[in-house]
């Protein structure tokens, strides 16, 4: 067996406007459109996905909130209508995902060998939140990737900032160790938003683009310097003042997904690839790349098919 | 007189999948007491306001008029399932939520299969309304309202009940101090994680016991603060509200550690 590989790591928010306005079968809501700008930008994220041809796609999602340990799907399929609390009117959508099973526990064995409480989730019944159908959904709407599904601890919001981000550290450590040892080649995806300020109303039609715009400027300028730095790959600034954009932007970031990604990326030093960048109410949402085979830092499908 | 009865419980599934657990085992034994005494309080539907129910961008009422099916908790999912079957009160609802569009507070009703019912409201239905024989009305949390709006819905939603004439129970979801282990514990030795926390604890349900109202509201904040109660103890604000001249202290039925933080089963 080959050894696994982290091929790619995607930053990949979950506003659930996005499957609203492309109008999926599985979306019961019906739109006229709306986010095109975003939606671009994940039509460009699948498209280098497809090239990845990645065996699993595994995705931390700051919706499903456990708080005793780091949680993962530990049911083989999982199916059913997950309907979105907050905008009920927008996303009602019919999932169906298959689990890869026995990477999850490996997952979860080795965040639990470096002393991270972790867990699985083995009921059949289970609803499966819709960040994380959401992030997939816009990634890779055929469905036909096995998943590994992450839950958020919270820790960054439950201990001291620092503290919880290197819990994430960690998770993401434990996690390109279950994927070195299993032999899939992952991509990894961060399922969330930069700058969280957003609108206290929703408009009469929510995908009237004319009312869509940051929340506010400040939030706006901490987005524009963040992604300013991935693009450069500065990823050691980057980080440097990340608890300073958490607080000030209140970033979605908060809740660990981007730690954990880069963390088992290795905090490659390479410019992230930006697809795009938009707001949903008043949200600011960058869709990203790090191409670890580009970038010279994973083996390229090709290579090991002609080895 | 619109409410008949009022009660506060904690919104863990913990005592309901695992009441065998000493510490937990009260806590469900104390919430059967407390439906007791909501039934005998013969009301014609139950106020729900659960912190659990998430909501951001506008005040949520159920407006489904049959909820059924099987929830699986997000963290405890491993305990086993949570069947429920709620009927709402969709009239009572409805003017509620016409009342606190009128106060100002932007609301809207959600009728949609499927749509996700928090741990808590189907904790309390189990509990507190056996045999579902009485129609529920459920609001939600707001993360971005304050005591004082939250204490306004409590007080629109006995408005409506009176308006329509009809008496209510109330019944407010949340725990007290806040702070949890994180680590997996032996659940037959589970205690409130510190000291400090669980004097707290007891201060506040001593002040309610005895009474002393105008003593526990001024406490409150520092209260929330110091013990990081569950969403800033807005549950009591909303029971304030409903309660209004009758909040006059309450009966503590049980207090009790869930995973270290505090529950307690208060009926007012």
């Amino acid at each position: 067996m080959n050894k696994g590989e982290i091929i790619a790591g995607f930053l990949a928010p979950h506003p659930p406007h996005l499957v609203y306005s492309e109008n999926p079968p599985q979306n019961e809501p019906e739109s006229q459109g709306g986010w095109e700008e975003l939606r671009w930008a994940y039509e460009r994220a699948r498209a280098s996905l497809e090239e990845l041809k990645p065996d699993v796609l595994l995705v931390h999602s700051p919706h499903w909130i456990t708080e005793q340990g780091h949680h993962f799907l530990g049911v083989e399929n999982l199916s059913g209508k997950s309907v979105d609390p907050i905008f009920p009117n927008l996303f009602r959508y019919g999932f169906d995902l298959n689990v890869d099973v026995e990477l999850a526990e490996a997952c979860c064995q080795e965040a639990a060998d470096i002393g991270l409480n972790s867990k699985m989730m083995r009921n059949p019944k289970f609803r499966v939140d819709y960040g994380t159908i959401t992030t997939l959904h816009m990634i890779r709407p055929q469905w036909d990737i096995p998943v590994v599904g992450i839950s958020a601890n919270n820790s960054p919001y439950y201990l001291q900032l620092d503290e919880g981000l290197e819990e994430m550290d960690r998770l993401g450590k434990a996690t390109r160790a279950a994927i070195e040892k299993s032999g899939r080649r992952a991509v990894l995806l961060a399922s969330n938003t930069f700058c969280h300020f957003h609108f206290s109303e929703e408009p009469e039609i929510p995908e009237d683009m004319s009312q869509e715009h940051p929340q506010n400027y400040e939030g706006y300028r901490w987005d524009m310097r963040m992604i300013g730095l991935l693009r450069k790959g500065h990823v050691d600034e980057f980080f440097e003042i990340l608890p300073q954009f958490i607080e000030e932007a209140f970033a979605e970031v908060k809740s660990g997904a981007f730690t954990w990604m880069f963390s088992a990326m290795g905090y490659p030093k390479i410019p992230g690839e930006l697809h795009g960048y938009g707001t949903v109410i008043g949200t600011g949402n960058p869709v990203m790349e790090w191409n670890l085979i580009k970038a010279g830092l994973a083996t390229d499908i090709k290579n090991i098919q002609a080895a | 007189m619109t409410v008949v009865s009022a009660f506060m419980i904690p919104g863990s599934p913990l005592p309901y999948v695992q009441a065998d657990n000493p510490p937990w085992g009260r806590l469900a034994d104390a919430m059967k007491t407390a439906g007791e005494s909501l039934a005998a309080s013969k009301p014609d539907a139950i106020v729900v306001y659960s912190t659990s129910w998430f909501a951001v961008l506008d005040q949520l009422w159920q407006t489904k008029p049959h909820l059924k099916g099987v929830h699986v908790d997000e963290n405890w999912h491993e305990y086993g399932e949570l069947p429920f079957d709620i009927h709402i009160d969709t009239k009572l609802a409805e003017v509620a939520i016409q009342e606190s569009n009128d106060a100002g507070i932007k609301s809207k009703g959600v009728n949609y299969d499927q749509f996700p019912i928090d741990t808590g409201t189907i904790v309390a239905s189990n509990f507190l309304n056996p045999g579902n024989k009485l129609p529920l009305m459920i609001t939600s949390n707001n993360l971005y309202h304050d005591w004082a709006t939250t204490e306004t819905l409590g007080q629109i939603s006995a408005k409506a009940a009176d308006r329509l004439g009809k008496k209510i129970a109330v019944v407010v979801i949340g725990r007290l101090s806040g702070a949890f282990y994180r680590h997996t514990i032996n659940i037959s030795e589970d205690k409130v994680v510190s000291e400090q926390d669980d004097q707290w604890n007891k201060k506040i349900l001593d002040l309610l016991g005895q009474g002393a109202t105008d003593v526990f509201l001024q406490t409150c904040p520092e209260y929330a603060e110091k013990a990081k109660v569950e969403m800033g103890f807005k549950h009591m604000a909303f029971l304030k509200g409903a309660l209004g001249e009758q909040f006059q202290g309450g009966k503590v039925h049980a207090y009790e550690p869930i995973y270290g933080s505090g529950a307690a089963v208060i009926e007012f």
